[in-house]
């Protein structure tokens, strides 16, 4: 059942009170006719019987002047023994002689007549009422009844919507506040003198503020970390390049302009590793993640990697393959496969070795990266993750975003990344375990 | 003139040694706060050219510890670290200068020059002295207004002597105001140079102190 829009806490609640009160006036009235139907039956008819007996001993004559008929009067028949009506209290209203005895109601000239009879040795005395002045009666009690609901709805309405309108104020009140809100004033509102109703809402304000502040604050720190990192690079080329206008001979110049390339490049590196990072970040824009072959992806990263592990004479290779598929966005893990295979290239000896392997495990698929450089110091292990980060010892060029950004892609494949001891004498051997997908 | 240079980035650190020895001045670099201590106490230099962010040991607190031991080598910091706050914890902690990367090398060497001559307590940064200019920025020199070529060896060892007119300096103190710390010396190329610089300027300017050393006399 589709839930219906409340288009406004107080209308529903005017409509539900005012609707509960017109309930209860009407329900009110409705009883107080009825019992007082059920009473003025009750006391007509005893007053009736009262009226038929003290009648029945009496010899009246039959009344010569003529007064107006009330509506709302009795009505007296007697008849003697014989059938012969003996007397009639209002000439002109006959009622039917054939009566029952005790009480009974008869219809006559389409009204509903109330009749008691009884009968002695000497006569039979009927005395009858019109029905309808026990409704009129019962009727004129119950609207005396409902008068003061009518008159309470519009009283009670004001009431109501002024009572309903203050105890919503600090809902209005918090909207104001949040109104005048920036980015920079992202403070946790007080949660002091808070209506109960309110309380649960605010306390989820506060938490949802506390989270944009600490991700904005995460994106500034971001942006000043970037830009100063780039000035390292930056300051490189800026001084290769005043040594290539004061060059003096060819051979210089061509000295000179190779440095200036290798530092450009460097430049080109941490601009494209940044970016990375950026796109990593957990709240960056999602690409769809897709069933793949993790293998595939590692060969395409291995392939890639080649020439560079070739120049420095390094043993890159691919030890095991399994068939194993993830659910993942396949760029991105490219650049997860890249940076770790980079990294290990990069701090691999000349002529050193990297392992590649990709090991299925019950429902995990493993992919490890060894090589045989220095390796990563136990109490370094935590920190290695920070951005901009580099080992204290470390002399390479590196940007020092690789393993930030490997970790965000790992969270964001639900992977766990840990290192181990390699094999080797030295180094390192980088263990990334994602969750199988299951077909 | 003898410089400390501490720099962590090897680009960086290459291409500024280059182009301070292109200007004139004797470079050595090191890569850490740790190997920098070491240099400092076991060299002499004129000046100190410290990066901060080092690794080992932090650039302020290798300034600190330069300045708790009452040294007053002159201290020019290079570094990305541009906010004011690091600005004036640079200088209050006894930096001279205080240059931000990326940095033009021309300005780096006049800051320098400035903070030398300073230190020299001269004014100009031509030195002139007894008819003898010596123009470090330009490497220019002259002799009673005759121009001199000069390498930047004899440049160096002119330089060195009329830092402090009136004071002697052995060979040992000449060598190690003008050779790097990866350079090596031949024992007599103080004397050969000495011996062509007064063939070039006559033999009164460079008065030899019998077994102490040279000097070049005050102005009258």
């Amino acid at each position: 059942m589709k839930p219906i829009a409340i288009k406004s806490i107080r209308g529903l609640l005017l409509v539900g009170l005012l609707g509960g009160l017109l309930t209860a006036g009407v329900a009110a009235t409705a009883i107080t006719y009825w019992r007082t139907r059920s009473e003025t039956n009750e006391l007509f008819d005893y007053q009736l019987r009262q009226m038929a007996l003290s009648l029945r001993n009496q010899r009246l004559a039959q009344p010569d002047f003529g007064i107006a008929r009330d509506d709302d009067d009795f009505i007296v028949q007697i008849w003697q023994p014989d059938g012969v009506r003996i007397y009639l209290s209002h000439p002109g209203v006959v009622l039917p002689d054939q009566v029952k005895l005790g009480y009974d109601t008869v219809t006559f000239n389409d009204e509903s007549w109330r009749v008691f009879s009884i009968q002695t040795p000497a006569s039979t005395v009927q005395v009858a009422q019109p029905m309808r002045i026990r409704r009129e009666l019962a009727q004129g009690v119950a609207l005396r009844v409902l008068t003061p609901f009518l008159w309470l709805l519009p009283v009670l309405a004001a009431l109501i919507w002024i009572t309903i309108g203050a105890g919503l104020r600090p809902l209005k009140g918090l909207a104001q506040s949040l109104e005048k809100r920036t980015p920079l004033t992202l403070q946790p509102f007080s949660e002091m003198n808070l209506p109960a109703e309110v309380m649960p809402m605010v306390r989820s304000l506060n938490g949802l503020l506390q989270r944009l502040a600490d991700a904005l604050s995460t994106q500034r720190q971001f942006v000043a970390d970037a830009a100063h990192e780039l000035r390292t690079p930056i300051t490189a080329v800026q001084l290769q390049i005043q040594l290539l206008e004061r060059a003096k001979s060819e051979k210089e110049r061509d000295a000179t302009l190779r440095e200036l390339k290798a530092g450009m490049k460097r430049c080109a590196h941490l601009v494209e590793q940044l970016l990375s990072l950026a796109r990593s970040e957990p709240d960056a824009r999602q690409q769809g993640f897709a069933p793949l072959q993790l293998a595939e992806t590692v060969k395409a990263s291995i392939a890639h990697l080649t020439p560079l592990a070739q120049a420095r004479r390094i043993d890159l290779g691919l030890n095991q393959a399994d068939d194993v598929a993830v659910n993942g966005d396949a760029a991105a893990l490219r650049v997860l496969c890249e940076n770790l295979i980079d990294n290990a290239v990069r701090y691999a000896p000349e002529g050193g070795r990297v392992d590649v392997e990709v090991v299925r495990q019950d429902d995990v698929a493993q992919l490890t990266v060894t090589d045989n450089g220095p390796g990563i110091p136990v109490e370094e292990r935590e920190r290695i993750f920070d951005r901009f980060y580099r080992l204290p010892d470390s002399s390479t060029q590196g940007s020092g975003l690789g393993l930030a950004i490997v970790k965000n892609i790992a969270d964001q494949h639900g992977a766990a990344i840990v290192f181990e001891e390699s094999p080797y004498a030295t180094g390192l051997k980088a263990v990334v375990r994602f969750p199988i997908l299951r077909t | 003139m003898r410089l400390l240079l501490v720099e962590d980035d090897t680009m960086i650190g290459e291409g500024a040694r280059k182009g301070l020895r292109q200007d004139g001045f004797v470079v050595d670099w090191v890569k850490d706060g740790q190997a920098a201590e070491l240099a400092l106490r076991t060299e002499t230099y004129d000046m100190l050219l410290l990066d901060l962010g080092l690794p080992k040991r932090d650039g302020i607190d290798v300034l600190k510890a330069l300045r708790a031991r009452g040294d007053m080598l002159p201290v020019l910091i290079i570094t990305a670290r541009d906010a004011v706050a690091d600005r004036v914890k640079g200088l209050d902690s006894g930096a001279d200068d205080y240059v931000v990367k990326p940095f033009d090398l021309d300005e780096l060497s006049a800051r320098i020059r400035a903070l030398l001559r300073r230190r020299s307590g001269r004014a100009e940064s031509v030195i002139e002295h007894l008819g003898l200019k010596l123009d470090p920025a330009s490497h220019l020199a002259s002799f009673n207004g005759e121009p001199l070529a000069l390498s930047s060896r004899e440049f160096g060892i002119l330089m060195v002597l009329l830092d402090h007119p009136g004071a002697i300096l052995s060979r040992a103190q000449l060598e190690e105001r003008l050779y790097g710390m990866d350079e090596a010396v031949e024992s007599n190329a103080i004397e050969v140079h000495i011996h062509s610089l007064r063939k070039k300027i006559g033999h009164e300017f460079i008065r030899t102190v019998r077994g102490i050393g040279y000097m070049v006399p005050k102005r009258q």
